[in-house]
């Protein structure tokens, strides 16, 4: 055999073997969770909740599950298990499609919890790819298929996290370690599953949340050169045949599982905004409501709540941070009125807090 | 399919490497025509509907050429054919490419309410070139008969196919008649393995880890000061890494066979003038424009004035070669600009006295770097509306965020930017010397360092574990 010939063997058993301790890392240290627990190893977690739910799912012990967009995002599942009951576990991603929620929430169902707290909007029903087109949320984890599996162990980038979390369990590099880790460089920075994503204690909550902030964001959505996103991606048959393949589908395959699904409290402004700036928005809006109100109350294992029209908290503009997210103070308020199923919507006039909701929009008039 | 994939690294690759070499043992040309067929396959994994438009240029550019070649026409007729050839070349390429941005434009100009949905066929820019070069040359007088499988082998040939290099008939075809590149060569497939590695490295751990900061320039949020500069310059080093990573893979996986393609990069942000950025830039590229554009419109035969004018011209159509948008036609258009001051500095500057030629040397590389990333904003930006935008929060010092983020940001950059201007480039590590057919001269016949070796093969276990769900080369779309 040549030199050139032993030289190239002896790269790729090299290569083979650099890859085969990285699989044995990430198999070990398995920064998500995803095979065990952490027991050897200090458990950390990560923002990213579409790769962190693939874990957590797998890992935590829990009865009832949250979902939802960035809406609720910042709850804490202490404060749920306080106030709602049961044992929670947060699985709401930011800028979720109802697609990704009833696939996230469908592997969940694999745990079988016995209740579901969904966030609702007519915007998760938006046109969105299928899941195995959607470069966010890698499906194969959740379905625990050799490729899924494949894909964990044999990534650098959960290689690199590993090797930091084995690090930071050296308790001569923990300080050390641990002032490093913020988010930047290394992406499993949460130490407590209970501080996903909610806010810093240092957060500056009134300097974020303030009339002036939902009122720069009303002008800069109905501002005619950007306004043409309100209406970006609103189309009435398409959002009806994804509530149902999304909701309708998980709700039905699931009859032993209670569902609390909620429509958030959005600001007044973001009705209004659509109103001034694309009526036409508003409408496909409220149709889809009348739509998926009178559908969803059809089903005796779903409670509908509607926190939309509650006037205290839509036109107190204080509460927002735009025309949308609401502070901190409003997602306790919210696990209250679900705790004591406040705002529940009847099965008998399924469409009076759209009625509500309406006369509110009609009658709202913006300070100049 | 991707480069940076699985299925192609741990099955397309080596199967296709089997194949060509146990058909090697059969003859010369049964290897040709199973890497031709294989090209075809691999452009169809992604492709399929526009297969039959590659194999329809192929075979109509090779009857064109046929008839330059071997039949003795009239001048005016071999002229019509020539004209024939390129035109239909053109016209496909204007069909594609071209046919939204001008709808786009008659519409927005005179309200026709025409809108076209075109999809653009990977690679399409790239196979005209090279096939308006061969029927150029061929007319010229300056192309040996080529069999078919050969022909279609040089403009389909995988490794170059969707995003270049771009190549020349006369140093591909060649090569691909030469029997030794049949059999294997250990010494070539490791050379080409290591290149293979660092490139697929660059793609996956440099280019893709620095991505996610050019939103901080070019995203939803209005940027800072500061993050209008890191996006931008996370943006110009993703760029580099992006298409010099696709290029080395290219030329590794091609040295596999035993074939040696052109050199595309040359640390171009070493670069002390803009001139010099581009002999350092897409080589190939600018190679191509050199000689059946600017050389042809007169280069700088005709007087200092017409010299500028025909630079104009020249880099207004690479730019739109890129891309239909005035985004890159304004792009193109700034480097035009360019190098007219650069060869008008050349001409009618001062000159720095040798005391101050380290400093000037300095300074002249810093001044060619930042005009280099001016220019990729427009480069990189959706829309002429956001490259202004984007820019003007470059220049507007006042509004900084500066937190911890974007301080670690920062340090992020600036250890890209000591790789790209400090580290040694790919064929200076390899010894890749494309004219003379070697590489790795001073690693054959000695056993290889063991550090070397090592570390290579870390790099390619480090290029494998960093490879994405989905990470599509930026140069793939033009």
């Amino acid at each position: 055999m040549s030199v050139s010939a032993k030289s190239l063997i002896q790269f790729l058993c090299a290569s083979a073997t650099v890859m085969l301790l990285a699989v044995v890392l990430n198999f070990v240290v398995d920064p998500l969770q995803y095979f065990r627990p952490a027991r050897l190893f200090a458990a950390m977690y990560s923002p990213d909740s579409r790769m962190q739910d693939a874990g957590l799912i797998q890992s935590q012990r829990f009865d009832t599950v949250l979902m939802g967009t960035s809406l609720a995002i910042h709850f804490r599942q202490s404060d749920i298990d306080h106030i709602v009951g049961g044992r929670s576990l947060k699985l709401s991603m930011t800028g979720s499609t109802s697609h990704e929620q009833s696939f996230v929430l469908n592997a969940a169902m694999a745990r079988h919890p016995n209740r579901v707290i969904w966030q609702m909007d007519d915007w998760i029903f938006r046109d969105a790819p299928e899941i195995d087109s959607d470069i966010y949320l890698q499906a194969d984890l959740y379905r625990r298929n050799s490729k899924g599996i494949a894909s964990y162990l044999f990534s650098g980038a959960m290689a690199r996290e590993s090797l930091w979390i084995l690090a930071r369990s050296v308790p001569l590099f923990e300080p050390v370690v641990a002032r490093l880790t913020n988010g930047v460089m290394f992406k499993f920075s949460i130490a407590d599953v209970d501080g996903i994503n909610v806010l810093r204690p240092d957060f500056d909550v009134a300097g974020f949340y303030n009339a002036q902030a939902a009122v720069a964001a009303f002008r800069r959505i109905t501002d005619p050169v950007r306004s043409a996103y309100l209406a970006e991606g609103y189309d009435y048959d398409a959002m009806v045949k994804t509530f149902e393949r999304d909701v309708v589908g998980l709700i039905e395959n699931n009859p032993d599982v209670k569902f609390d699904i909620y429509f958030p409290p959005y600001s007044i402004l973001q009705f209004v905004a659509m109103r001034d700036a694309s009526p036409a928005t508003l409408k496909i809006a409220y149709d889809f409501t009348a739509y998926a109100f009178p559908r969803l109350t059809q089903f005796s294992n779903v409670t509908l709540h509607d926190f939309r029209d509650v006037k205290e908290v839509s036109h107190d503009l204080g509460n927002y941070g735009d025309v949308i997210h609401h502070s901190p103070a409003v997602d306790l308020k919210i696990l209250s009125w679900l705790a004591e199923r406040e705002y529940v919507v009847d099965r008998t006039a399924p469409l009076a807090s759209l009625q509500r909701l309406k006369a509110q929009v009609e009658a709202y008039r913006v300070a100049r | 399919m991707l480069f940076n994939s699985y299925p192609f690294i741990f099955l397309f690759l080596p199967a296709v490497l089997l194949g060509y070499f146990a058909l090697g043992r059969r003859g010369n040309l049964a290897p040709v025509i199973w890497l031709a067929l294989a090209s075809l396959a691999f452009y169809s994994f992604s492709n399929w509907q526009f297969v039959a438009l590659l194999v329809g240029s192929v075979a109509f550019n090779y009857v064109i050429g046929l008839l330059l070649i071997a039949r003795k026409l009239r001048p005016s007729l071999r002229f019509a054919v020539l004209t024939v050839g390129v035109a239909g070349d053109l016209l496909v390429l204007g069909i594609f490419k071209y046919a939204g941005f001008l709808a786009a434009n008659l519409n927005a100009m005179f309200s026709t309410g025409i809108t076209l949905h075109i999809l653009l066929p990977v690679g399409i820019s790239f196979y005209t070139f090279t096939q308006v070069a061969f029927l150029v040359d061929a007319y010229g007088g300056n192309v040996a008969r080529y069999a078919l499988p050969h022909y279609a082998l040089f403009v389909t040939y995988f490794p170059h196919l969707i995003a270049g290099p771009i190549l020349h008939h006369k140093d591909m075809i060649p090569q691909f008649e030469r029997s030794e590149t049949k059999r294997p060569d250990a010494h070539l497939i490791l050379c080409g393995l290591i290149i293979f590695a660092i490139g697929l490295f660059k793609k996956t751990c440099l280019a893709d880890g620095i991505q996610p900061l050019v939103s901080l320039a070019f995203g939803p949020n209005a940027p800072s000061f500061d993050q209008a500069w890191i996006g931008a310059l996370a943006y110009t080093f993703q760029l580099y890494f992006d298409f010099s990573g696709y290029s080395d893979m290219a030329i590794g996986i091609s040295l596999l066979f035993g074939i040696f393609l052109p050199l595309n990069f040359n640390s171009p942000y070493k670069a002390k003038n803009i001139i010099d950025f581009w002999r350092r830039w897409h080589m190939t590229l600018s190679q191509f424009l050199r000689d059946y554009l600017y050389i042809p419109l007169g280069g700088n035969r005709r007087g200092r004035v017409l010299r500028y004018v025909n630079l104009m011209i020249t880099m207004l159509l690479g730019g739109l070669w890129h891309g239909a948008a005035w985004t890159f036609v304004v792009w193109g258009a700034l480097h035009g600009a360019y190098l007219c001051i650069n060869h008008a500095w050349n001409n009618f500057g001062p000159k720095a006295s040798p005391r101050f030629a380290p400093a000037a040397n300095l300074a002249a590389g810093l001044l060619t770097f930042l005009s280099v990333v001016i220019a990729w904003v427009f480069f990189r930006a959706d829309s002429m509306d956001t490259a202004l935008y984007v820019l003007a929060k470059m220049a507007d010092p006042t509004k900084v965020a500066f937190g911890k983020s974007e301080m670690a940001y920062a340090l992020f950059v600036a250890i890209y930017a000591a790789v790209a201007w400090f580290a040694p480039n790919t064929q200076e590590i390899m010894g890749y010397d494309h004219e003379s057919r070697t590489v790795g001269e001073k690693l054959r016949g000695v056993r290889m360092r063991q550090l070397f070796l090592y570390a290579t093969a870390a790099v390619l276990a480090f290029g494998i574990l960093g490879i994405q769900q989905h990470s599509e080369f930026i140069y793939f779309r033009f």
